[in-house]
């Protein structure tokens, strides 16, 4: 039980508290959200980003230091197609479902049995994407077969 | 049940707070909160590969914070149910379109990389690019669906 595992835990409990009082994890506001009726969630996301870019954006200049993980170092991502691709592919189970990862846990800690469903879909889906990412440059770079001699 | 907390509670309470948790992770860990990355874990410790174990407690503490959401608050979806969704279908028909809409959303922020907190909250918050473009292309995939599903319904949803 190290203290970086606890402090995580901590904060995923903080989260998921904060995604249960928002309602996050209840279909019909996320579904009435992507229906563009209720913009409560949008203006969650909003200020949420609104509190945390600037406090990281300040940290970063200051070279912070983090108490349990070195200096403080931001994950970025060039652009690649595969957001786009990812992001049509998840927006659509997004959709379907009005769940996502962040929700699934919290929904079936809100006693909602479904969520297992989810979980364990999603789960599903990650394995599948794994299979099918290795199976791709397999494919492409196949050693070229050896020359037969005469 | 109790009812001490109304949810969902207002967004600008919610939503600073939710901010706070995203800079104080990294503030305090380095680590860039996102909960897709507990599930693939999963998959990892299946095919006997290394695991980060700091996400797991990160997802383990998700459900304990919104279990104690629930007991204060009350919950409208305890049980079966699944709002509108699951007044519109039947049962096996809510559990098969759960299911395969799920394994879209793994595969999808598989591909992506992360998902609507890894990018969308936390991706956004440090400014990457890819976490932009994910961000703008899932909201306007699922908004886009969504309607088409309000339309093939009559409205049902």
């Amino acid at each position: 039980m190290s203290r970086l595992n606890v402090v995580c835990g901590l904060f995923g409990a903080a989260f998921g508290f904060l995604f249960a009082a928002a309602g996050f994890n209840q279909y019909d506001v996320i579904h009435r959200m992507l229906l563009l009726q209720d913009f409560a969630p949008f203006l969650v996301m909003g200020s949420a980003m609104a509190t945390a870019l600037p406090i990281l954006w300040l940290l970063e200049r200051r070279r912070w230091r983090t108490p349990l993980g070195g200096e403080l170092d931001l994950r970025r991502w060039p652009v690649e197609r595969k957001h786009l691709w990812g992001g049509l592919v998840f927006g659509t189970g997004w959709a379907i479902t009005g769940a996502c990862p962040g929700t699934a846990s919290t929904t079936l800690a809100s006693g909602s049995l479904l969520g297992i469903v989810l979980i364990v879909g999603m789960v599903a889906g990650i394995a599948l994407r794994d299979i099918v990412a290795e199976r791709r440059p397999l494919r492409s770079h196949q050693p070229l077969p050896e020359p037969t001699r005469p | 049940m109790l009812d001490w907390m109304p949810v969902p509670l207002p967004w600008y309470l919610v939503g600073p707070l939710m901010g706070l948790t995203v800079a104080g992770l990294y503030a305090i860990t380095n680590k860039h909160l996102g909960v897709s990355g507990a599930y693939v874990q999963a998959v990892d410790f299946a095919r006997g590969r290394p695991i980060e174990r700091w996400r797991l407690w990160l997802l383990g503490g998700t459900f304990l914070g919104a279990a104690a959401v629930a007991l204060v608050a009350g919950s409208p979806q305890a049980g079966w149910g699944y709002g509108a969704l699951g007044e519109y279908l039947s049962f096996p028909a809510l559990v098969a379109t759960l299911f395969v809409g799920s394994v879209l959303i793994g595969f999808g922020a598989r591909w992506a990389g992360a998902c609507t907190s890894g990018h969308g909250l936390t991706g956004c918050s440090t400014r990457s690019r890819g976490s932009f473009v994910a961000v703008v292309t899932f909201m306007v995939t699922a908004v886009a669906v969504t309607f088409l599903l309000h339309a093939v319904t009559g409205g049902a949803l």
